[in-house]
């Protein structure tokens, strides 16, 4: 086991720039190189763990889910393709799903109404107070500044709670229909609004 | 006729389907390169919102992980091949890998590679379409003993039927999984796959169950084997 770790960290070595190829990495990953897991973790570690703590919340349930995703990671990495798309868009997606199915599978008893604070709306707040203030973040604050009520209601009860686009319609008194509508204005006007490729 | 699937889009991309939804939806977006091409950009959308909450993990978790992955075994990567397409063009080789989130995530360029058969297929995808967005679908799921899992989406209204199945451990040389339907008259040949596969299935009205044997590759005439699994329509 040593002797492989010394000859992948030497295989690795060129690469050691301060802003590794995630998808470098994860190929690498794929092919069982435990160096390349951990930078992988390294660079990815706090994106993961705050997505899963901020649909969560609950911090150590949090940590349980992001350590099920880096396992994931692992175990799967070999069926990544890097021709197919971005290292991190796939971390990002494992970890939303995995914690929007903990979050439904824990309060699965809960009346998920209750929870909903009717004061103050959806709390992006929180975020803001407990984040790394990063470029991405300022622009997804002021995207969503940039959504009419309705939608970044809709948007952030879902992506950000955990909500089903059901138990969105049930939150909001309005029907599915109307719910779905506006998710999906709300994800066209931000993702123009963040310049991402239609 | 059939529910609006792609309305179901934007929930998709935030994680917001029930879990059989999400299955139709994933089903419905192997036929759809249209929807493929907007979900992309859904995705890549719902990934910023993402990021936008990082957090420092815990100290322990870094070390937990290391230590865990150095006993975890991997899985081995997936070969897709296209050429059990010979003679059975039913039997799409199923593009969605595993889990298809991966597919999801990684979004567009992965469908593409498919593109060029697109045109071929797009009769039999949107029959496909029909069957999964039908009002009276009923679907049945079964386990096989040996890995994997075959699911059966059925609609009398569109007298059709569509089979997904997924992850089956790969057969030995030379031979590929058959599917057949069985009718009065016996059964009739439905396409061949080797690890996963999809195929619809039309006058299903007849049909007494459908069965998956193990057979030559190229297919056979006739079963040549047992079923690995038989599911009653």
């Amino acid at each position: 086991m040593e002797a492989s770790a010394a000859r992948l960290r030497l295989a690795a070595d060129p690469s050691h720039d301060p802003a590794p190829d995630l998808n470098d990495l994860l190929t690498r990953v794929g092919r069982g190189d435990e160096d390349a897991f951990a930078d992988l973790y390294d660079a990815t570690g706090s994106a993961v763990f705050g997505l899963a703590r901020r649909v969560i919340r609950d911090p150590s349930r949090a940590e349980e889910v992001a350590q099920e995703v880096y396992i994931q990671v692992w175990q799967s990495a070999a069926r990544f393709d890097p021709a197919r798309g971005n290292a991190k868009s796939w971390l990002l997606t494992l970890a939303h799903r995995r914690a929007v199915d903990a979050v439904r599978h824990d309060q699965a008893a809960t009346n998920r109404e209750n929870r909903y604070d009717w004061s103050s709306g959806p709390d992006f707040d929180e975020v803001e107070e407990t984040v790394t203030i990063t470029l991405e973040h300022e622009q997804v604050k002021r995207c969503l500044d940039g959504l009419t009520n309705l939608q970044r209601e809709a948007v952030t009860l879902a992506y950000y709670q955990g909500y089903t686009y059901a138990e969105v319609a049930t939150a909001l008194d309005a029907n599915t229909a109307t719910i779905k509508t506006r998710m999906r204005d709300g994800i066209v006007r931000l993702r123009d609004c963040m310049g991402v490729s239609a | 006729m059939t529910i609006d699937l792609h309305s179901l889009m934007a929930p998709y991309a935030l994680d917001a389907l029930e879990p059989d939804e999400r299955e139709r939806f994933e089903a419905h977006l192997d036929q759809c390169v249209d929807c493929q091409l907007e979900l992309g950009g859904f995705m890549a959308t719902a990934i910023r919102l993402g990021d936008a909450a990082s957090h420092t993990p815990p100290s322990g978790l870094r070390d937990r992980l290391l230590a865990e992955v150095s006993v975890t075994p991997q899985q081995r990567p997936i070969v897709t091949s296209l050429s059990e397409r010979r003679g059975l063009r039913h039997a799409l080789p199923r593009l969605a890998v595993a889990a298809a989130v991966l597919v999801a995530a990684v979004g567009v360029g992965g469908f593409l590679v498919e593109r060029d058969h697109a045109q071929d297929e797009r009769r039999e995808n949107l029959a496909i379409s029909a069957v999964i967005g039908a009002d009276d679908v009923q679907s049945v799921a079964q386990t096989f003993d040996v890995g994997g899992s075959v699911k059966m989406y059925m609609s009398a209204a569109e007298d059709s039927a569509v089979i997904f199945a997924k992850d089956l451990p790969r057969p030995e040389d030379g031979k590929v999984y058959q599917v057949w339907m069985i009718d009065g008259s016996g059964p009739t040949s439905q396409g061949t796959f080797e690890t996963d596969g999809q195929m619809i299935m039309e006058g299903v009205a007849g049909a007494d169950r459908v069965a998956v044997t193990v057979e030559p590759k190229g297919g056979s005439d006739q079963p040549t084997s047992p079923p690995i699994a038989t599911i009653t329509v």
